[in-house]
């Protein structure tokens, strides 16, 4: 069998090793390598994605295409990957976003190089953040993740980017040692001293005091890698700052790290603590979504706006998690975990959409205030007309993205904490502000100053094209993502 | 006799080398004296490899022969070829250059006394053997600063090694015994113990650059030559660092030892890395690091005796930090001891860029890096000898550490408003050797820590 898992994850950094043995190659032919990189990753996660996450012998424990290497053996580490329903759809997610990423990053011209490395660093970090199986590999994947970020915000950022990337860097690091301290109880606290997550999973090593302190770390961690109030005071800062690029990959797929590592570590390896201390999740996932969408309404910086509603959304997958690890039957269980990473699918290509848009207007108005624009959908109608289906998928108009995800999760929520429904009111608040950006933007009197704003080019909708086509799709068929993500949630037991 | 010479064979290879240069020297031979010195080391570093895996004592129990001596001389003789190196590019051509030589090969020997010490007398003569070379490498360049920090490390070497001794006459007046290996006796006398290791604290803290003992250090590694405070900054501290295991390995846990060495420790990292978060000077910047580092050390000797762990974190840690410690040193060496210095040099220079950013984030302990794998060991060993509330600190301190080590990577991709400065950075082919090989082994460390790993147990 093809180690199909680990060719898809190595496969952007050797790109990376070819454009720095190129050193004096031409930025066209660097960023060539680069999308052909991406492309053949894409090519990788759609072929995982057909061999399925069916476990043919069932000696991956819940996982399907398990490949593993010794790394450590003497402190019982290993080169482990695999995938479940759970991450499948995150690294399909990935390889999407990242071809389109540097299909539209294309126009770069500073420091072509070294942008086109780091972007296929961070992908392969991101890939295998979701497929590690081994606590350390996937904290080694989650880190590099980081310092990759960092420079690519410190470097083709905006005005304030040295202090954003800065922050951005503490904060998250900040945010991730916890996870290592946890990492370290549950290698400590279990029967045999080994870092392999299936065996966390399928016995979890700690229980009562230890597991609840465990999980009070990692849940440190994912709540700032979310973000969920009041710990999402870096994502603005970094947003605002960082490229287009980087705010779509950073919304798109990095901060699927943190609810992915929720139901990954959190909930499956702590599930008793997890159950105990689900109310107190389930009210900061409630804060975090209606927060987000309050800030979201009072933000006049368009890129912002979208960063806010990103708290938003992440506090539905928080909320679904939290039922999840609440409820008692496995039927609810399915059903909040389904629409839990549904969202997390819907909202990397939602918010990913929204962010290129916003990146597209930034360059050609070099302004992000939304009060500067008006009357854009006459200008530049495919540019506007795209903002305006991503803007109603993020609202969660029914037939597009996010409404089988979200009311999914509403859906079990009613059914296991009724009074939580109240984050439904998130909804009408986005619906609210995503409507007065709207009006303020592509609607009204048209402002003189944009009348020459060219549409959208090729590139750009190469770049949105695929992104719209999969937010209709998920929207009225969301069942060819929903089945495989079915196979394992129903299979959960804890 | 015979046996304990052979089991000794590396640590008198080293002495002969000692000497060997002194005579080229002498002789005016400063070249001559040079390879002798790398050929002798590396002489040295070949002869330990059979000794793998030995666990014995020469000279009626005085010496260790063990994992930690052994790994002590495969880590610090290439540590100090790699020192020498840098020697070599920076003093090459100066009046005394070879008598540099044969102190840095004389303190090694030190280094190498301390990490084997099974005897309070070894490890006296380890510290002052250290100590007297460690002054006249300092005051070598004899400018006005280069001599005060001189000064004022020997007064304080002078004035810790004394309280030193005072203390470890309590453990012979316990004991009756200078070996180590007696210390057990003292298992009904806690505070005679405690006063004890105390003392030794003092000492080898002193050695190892340890709050509150680290005065001398910023000062010292600012006077001294770059490449002088960086062998300074590694060779005499990782042998101090293994000279504390070796005595915490007989000491009772009545004494509270490692309550002790948890104060010391929390002191170390915190201090370390706040006094470094205000330096403008690139070079008193990575001594306050170096302070901090030594307080990370800490978790792997607090562990001693209660997690299996712990020699291997410590050995591991080692390795890793001695080269991304000499990496960065070398790094200095070629762009400049100033923040200032430091401006849009990872522009115009890639590889140096790549390889100050590594060495800084694997100092900082982010994966897959060496300084990652060194500290996550640590961690868990600390954390198996019931220190967890200890780890949270470190960890906590390892925040602060990026943002300290941040402060140097940021400059380095900032425009620069003179570009004048980039003329003086000439590359020098054994300071670029020199970060290169530590550039080759902070990443290998990382990767492939399972070599390490699974020739020490």
């Amino acid at each position: 069998m093809l180690p199909i898992v680990s060719l898809t994850l190595f496969l952007p950094l050797l790109g990376a090793i070819v454009i720095m043995c190129h050193r004096n190659a031409a930025a066209e032919k660097v960023h060539k390598i680069g999308i052909i990189t991406s492309a053949l990753t894409l090519l990788g996660a759609i072929w995982m994605w057909v061999r399925g996450v069916a476990d043919p012998d069932m000696a991956g424990k819940g996982f399907a295409q398990v490949e593993q290497i010794d790394w450590m053996p003497s402190i019982g580490a290993a080169y482990r990957v695999g995938v479940d329903g759970i991450s499948l759809p995150l690294v399909l997610l990935t390889a999407l976003l990242f071809l389109l990423t540097l299909i539209y990053s294309s126009k770069v011209r500073k420091q072509p190089q070294a942008f086109v490395v780091l972007m296929l660093i961070l992908e392969t970090a991101a890939i295998g953040t979701f497929t590690a199986l081994d606590a350390i590999l996937f904290y080694v994947f989650f880190e590099v993740s980081l310092v990759s970020m960092y420079f690519m915000i410190a470097g083709w950022g905006h005005e304030d980017r040295q202090r954003a990337a800065q922050m951005f860097f503490i904060y998250t690091l900040l945010g991730s040692l916890p996870l290592l301290l946890a990492i370290l109880g549950l290698y400590l606290g279990g029967e045999t001293h080994t870092f392999d997550m299936r065996v966390w999973i399928e016995n979890p090593p700690l229980e009562g005091g230890a597991a609840m302190l465990a999980l009070i770390a990692m849940l440190f961690t994912f709540a700032v890698k979310t973000p969920v109030f009041p710990f999402h005071t870096w994502l603005p800062a970094a947003h605002v700052q960082a490229p287009a690029a980087g705010s779509v990959i950073l919304a798109g797929v990095m901060l699927k790290f943190g609810t992915y590592g929720l139901i990954r570590f959190a909930l499956q390896m702590t599930p008793e603590a997890f159950r105990e201390a689900g109310v107190v999740v389930l009210i900061f996932g409630v804060v975090a979504a209606l927060y987000g969408a309050f800030a979201a309404l009072a933000q006049t910086d368009l890129k912002r706006l979208i960063a806010y509603t990103s708290v938003n959304h992440m506090g539905y997958v928080i909320v679904g998690v939290a039922i999840a690890a609440l409820t008692l039957d496995p039927e609810i269980r399915a059903i909040a975990l389904d629409g839990s990473v549904l969202q997390m699918v819907s909202h990397g290509l939602v918010t990913g959409a929204l962010f290129f848009l916003v990146g597209m207007l930034q360059d050609r108005a070099q302004t992000r205030e939304m009060d500067q624009f008006g009357g854009l959908l006459k200008t530049v109608p495919l540019l506007g007309w795209s903002f305006v289906l991503a803007a109603f998928a993020s609202l969660g108009l029914p037939g597009l993205a996010h409404f089988p995800a979200e009311f999914q999760i509403f859906l079990a929520t009613l059914r296991e904490e009724p009074w939580a429904v109240i984050v439904i009111l998130g909804i009408v608040i986005t619906a609210g502000l995503y409507l007065k950006a709207i009006s303020q933007v592509f609607l009204g009197a048209s402002n003189e100053k944009w009348k020459t704003m060219p549409d959208l080019d090729r590139r750009e909708l190469l770049t949105l094209g695929p992104l719209l086509f999969f937010i209709i799709v998920l929207g009225i068929a969301p069942s060819w993502v929903l089945d495989v993500v079915h196979q394992t949630t129903i299979a959960l037991a804890f | 006799m015979a046996n304990d010479l052979a089991l000794m064979l590396p640590e008198i290879i080293v002495l002969l080398t000692a000497i060997a240069a002194l005579v080229a020297e002498m002789l005016r031979q400063p070249r001559v004296a040079f390879f002798v010195s790398i050929t002798g080391l590396a002489v040295a570093t070949m002869l330990t490899l059979p000794l793998l895996g030995e666990q014995a004592t020469a000279f009626s129990d005085t010496f260790r022969i063990d994992t930690l001596s052994i790994w002590a001389k495969l880590i610090l003789l290439p540590a100090t070829i790699l020192s020498l190196l840098l020697v070599r590019a920076e003093l090459g051509g100066s009046a005394r250059e070879g008598t540099a030589y044969v102190l840095i090969i004389m303190i090694t020997l030190a280094s190498l006394i301390m990490a084997g010490a099974g005897d309070t007398m070894l490890l006296v003569l380890g510290i002052l053997l250290a100590g007297l070379g460690s002054f006249a490498l300092v005051a070598y360049p004899r400018t006005d600063a280069a001599t005060e920090a001189a000064m004022k490390y020997f007064v304080f070497a002078s004035v810790t090694a004394g309280v030193m001794i005072f203390g470890l006459t309590y453990w012979f007046g316990g004991t009756g015994s200078t070996l180590l290996s007696e210390l057990v006796i003292l298992e009904k006398s806690p505070a005679l113990a405690a006063i004890g290791f105390i003392a030794v604290v003092i000492g080898l803290g002193y050695k190892a650059a340890l709050v509150p003992f680290h005065f001398w250090a910023p000062d010292a590694y600012e006077g001294a030559p770059v490449s002088i405070a960086a062998y300074l900054s590694v060779i005499p501290k990782v042998g101090a660092i293994f000279a504390l295991a070796q005595v915490v390995r007989d000491l009772p846990v009545e004494s509270a030892w490692q309550w002790i060495i948890a104060a010391v420790a929390v002191l170390s990292m915190t201090y370390g890395y706040l006094a470094a978060l205000g330096q403008q000077n690139v070079v008193r910047l990575l001594a306050y690091s170096s302070v901090a580092q030594a307080g990370y050390f800490l978790l792997g000797v607090i562990a001693v005796g209660s997690s299996p762990l712990a020699f291997e974190s410590l050995i591991v840690f080692s390795a890793a930090y001695a080269a991304m410690n000499l990496g960065a040193f070398a790094i200095v060496m070629q762009v400049g001891r100033t923040l200032e210095a430091f401006k849009n040099t990872g522009r115009q220079f890639p590889m140096i860029g790549v390889a100050m950013v590594v060495f800084l984030i694997s100092l900082a302990g982010i994966p897959p890096l060496a300084g990652f794998v060194g500290k996550f060991l640590l961690f868990g060993a600390a954390m198996e000898a019931g220190f967890t509330w200890l780890v949270v600190i470190a960890i906590i301190n390892s925040v602060l550490s990026l943002a300290v080590y941040l402060r140097i990577v940021v400059p380095m991709y900032q425009p620069s408003e003179n570009e004048v400065i980039t003329t003086d950075t000439v590359t020098i082919p054994l300071v670029r050797q020199v970060w290169f090989a530590g550039l080759l082994l902070t990443v290998l460390i990382g990767l492939a820590a399972q070599f390490l790993l699974g020739s020490i147990s």
